[in-house]
């Protein structure tokens, strides 16, 4: 299950972009341009002179089958001129194999006429070309024009040969560039996949091994990951160390304030240092438990929703007795209401939701919770009918300090929902809110009964 | 009137600390000693019945809170208050579970720790003072009341104070449902808190003690209100 997840990631991340066909267009055209390059010297060996003989020869050839025809057809058979030049086409199947000519005999009766009225007289080439009768005819050619070197280069290239070196020389470009590019991709969304997950495994070791600079790189990630989690190790216990060494003092400042209570017990100051250090000790606690949240990986365990929002709700009643709570749920199916999580960290969660419930809520007005469960999510609902949030201040809220408008008069820190949304999180889940219109804020979660975060 | 105070024992290795509510549980007219080390603490506490009560924290050097409560639980049955980090569920359900009669999450008011010590002691007092009655006999589960002894079908089985108490309490009180707010004022003299699950890892750990025994199935959780002894145990699936 672990590789599963962690290849489909990195496979959805394959997509060549702009990299990928850089190099492979890059690497293709050079590779075309070579071939053309070499076929335009090997084709410029054929020379103008090689290309005008073996024209002329042609010409000839074709004017001397012309001639025999004639003089075997048109004289012999008494047949029509017209019909040889019907019979030259046929015999060649296609048009454009028909050399232009112009066939006479010495006393300039036109024997064969192919396309020479535009051709001037200076670029007529003249042979004199003898029938089986051995008369002579006179034959004028267009003098040879040396095609264009492309249409050479164009011609050879239009074989099964070239085509084969194309798509071979396309393959070897695509394998180049893909094997650039897909050790990137990879690292890219390893490094991806370490920045939301730090126990992600380290990089494999067939990238290390390849011995390029791309092998480099990958170690070079790896030293910054292993790097990365000692820092965060440090910073882990940094944390406690100092949470538990402010605890410290703040223990000691208690007791002064009780001795000092003892021997003047109207003292006014020291019963605010009291809620100061009251204060200060849940504060030092959320950070605690915020920083867990987001750094240790727990194992996960079944966690019964319903039996968490009713250890929730028993401590609301003693933190906030003059609200009543309500839970609602399907008696029936009670069973269903139970994820794969962690129950901890939902515990938090939910008592911080239901805790700004209760909160926000003026006293006597009713807080509800409502859980309902499907085939593969359990949906939490926590309503309230207090002050409620303007909506655009939603987003806001889940920020860690951030403490909405009209909210500062109560006690907080702000951290409680950036808290429940990390736990949520943690869960693959979602948590919404909404402040509807005629009053009080309505919370959703919804948590997938078998989560796929956790490696 | 100087043997009638409560004898109180301090084990916290901040001794700033342990100073300062030693002055405030003395002045509170408690009579206090601080250790600041565990094996000192477990020495003294395995030598010496005098102290009532020990304040424990579980976060020392060397040997922790829990190690020392392990070892004097061994021996001796003395009531110990465990000082734990806030929210530490573990510590909090761990120390419980070896035996621990209560905790406290630290950093605390001193006031609170006082009223907390004097639960503890109000407690034993009440269990001292409860007068060597028919013992109590239910589902093959036997309470000598005097002796504060537990047998299940003639085989003795460990209950520590508080779950020999609650037991106790559910067992003469049989068929009725009792509010976890009442359990914890009536069997740990105090108050019923917020994220207070004391009375939840007492009653889970007499289930545990009693299932190990072959009784089960006795003790309904009641969803939402508290514990109910069966008259009939109930069928297990």
């Amino acid at each position: 299950m672990v590789s599963n997840i962690k290849w489909s990631g990195i496979k959805e991340n394959l997509g060549f972009k702009r990299l990928f066909w850089r190099i492979f267009v890059a690497f293709w055209v050079a590779s075309l341009v070579v071939m053309a390059a070499t076929g335009y010297v090997l084709v410029n060996e054929y020379t103008a002179n090689n290309y005008n003989n073996r024209f002329l020869d042609d010409a000839t050839n074709q004017a001397e089958r012309i001639v025999w025809r004639y003089e075997h057809e048109a004289l012999t058979n008494g047949r029509s001129k017209s019909e040889i030049k019907e019979w030259v086409k046929r015999r060649n199947g296609r048009e454009n194999q028909l050399i232009p000519m112009l066939i006479s005999t010495p006393d300039n009766d036109v024997v064969y006429h192919y396309r020479m009225n535009k051709v001037p007289e200076e670029h007529r080439i003249t042979r004199e070309i003898y029938g089986p009768s051995n008369i002579r005819y006179i034959a004028q050619f267009r003098q040879p024009q040396t095609p264009r070197i492309y249409k050479q280069v164009l011609s050879r290239f239009q074989s099964v040969q070239f085509i084969f070196i194309f798509l071979a020389s396309a393959m070897v470009s695509a394998l180049l560039s893909w094997s650039i590019v897909k050790p990137i991709k990879y690292l890219g969304a390893f490094s991806r996949k370490y920045a939301n997950d730090q126990t992600a495994t380290p990089v494999p070791s067939q990238l290390l091994t390849r011995g390029d600079e791309l092998s480099d790189l990958a170690a070079d990630i790896n030293f910054m990951v292993s790097k990365t989690a000692d820092a965060i190790g440090a910073q882990q216990r940094l944390l406690h160390d100092v949470s538990h060494e402010l605890r410290a003092p703040l223990a000691r400042l208690q007791a002064s304030a009780a001795i000092i209570e003892q021997h003047q017990p109207e003292n006014k100051h020291v019963l605010q240092i009291h809620n100061d250090c009251h204060r200060m000790d849940q504060l030092i606690q959320q950070i605690l438990n915020f920083s867990t949240l987001e750094n240790t990986p727990q194992n996960t365990e079944q966690c019964d929703v319903i039996a968490l929002c009713e250890r929730v709700l028993d401590d609301m009643a003693i933190n906030y007795p003059g609200i009543p709570t309500t839970l609602t749920f399907d008696q029936t199916h009670r069973d269903n209401a139970t994820i794969n999580g962690f129950p901890e960290a939902l515990h938090q969660a939910l008592d911080n939701i239901v805790g700004n419930a209760c909160k926000y809520s003026n006293k006597g007005q009713p807080v509800t919770v409502e859980v309902t469960s499907s085939a593969n999510s359990v949906v939490i609902v926590v309503k309230d009918n207090g002050i409620g949030v303007d909506n655009a201040e939603i987003e806001k809220l889940m920020q860690p300090f951030y403490r909405a408008g009209n909210q500062m008069h109560t006690e907080g820190f702000g951290l409680g929902l950036t808290i429940a949304l990390k736990a949520v999180e943690k869960h693959d889940g979602t948590l919404t809110m909404q402040s509807p219109e005629n009053g009080g804020l309505r919370v959703e979660i919804t948590l997938p009964k078998d989560s796929t975060t956790q490696l | 009137m100087e043997n009638e105070k409560i004898n109180v024992l301090l084990v916290d290795d901040d001794q700033d600390l342990c100073a300062l509510l030693q002055e405030f549980l003395e002045g509170d007219g408690f009579s206090v000693d601080a250790i600041h080390n565990g094996d000192e603490a477990v020495k003294t506490l395995l030598n010496t019945d005098k102290y009532d009560t020990v304040v424990l924290d579980i976060m020392m050097p060397g040997m922790s809170g829990l190690d020392v409560l392990k070892s004097v639980r061994a021996e001796k049955q003395t009531p110990i208050l465990m000082l734990t980090g806030r929210g530490d569920d573990i510590d909090r359900i761990v120390g419980l579970e070896l035996g621990a009669d209560d905790y406290l999450p630290k950093p605390c008011n001193p006031r609170e720790l006082g009223a907390r010590i004097r639960a503890i002691i109000r407690r034993t007092q009440y269990l001292k003072a409860t007068p060597t009655t028919s013992p109590s006999e239910l589902h093959g589960i036997h309470l000598d009341l005097g002796a504060r002894q537990a047998t299940v079908n003639g085989k003795s089985i460990a209950l520590t104070g508080a779950e020999f108490n609650a037991l106790s309490y559910l067992m003469e009180r049989v068929g009725q449902t009792i509010s976890k707010q009442e359990m914890t004022q009536e069997v740990l003299k105090r108050p019923l808190e917020a994220y207070d699950r004391a009375m939840d890892v007492h009653v889970s750990r007499i289930r545990q003690k009693l299932a190990a025994a072959g009784v089960k199935n006795v003790i309904q959780s009641v969803r939402g209100v508290g514990y109910q002894m069966l008259t009939v145990p109930q069928q297990s699936e």
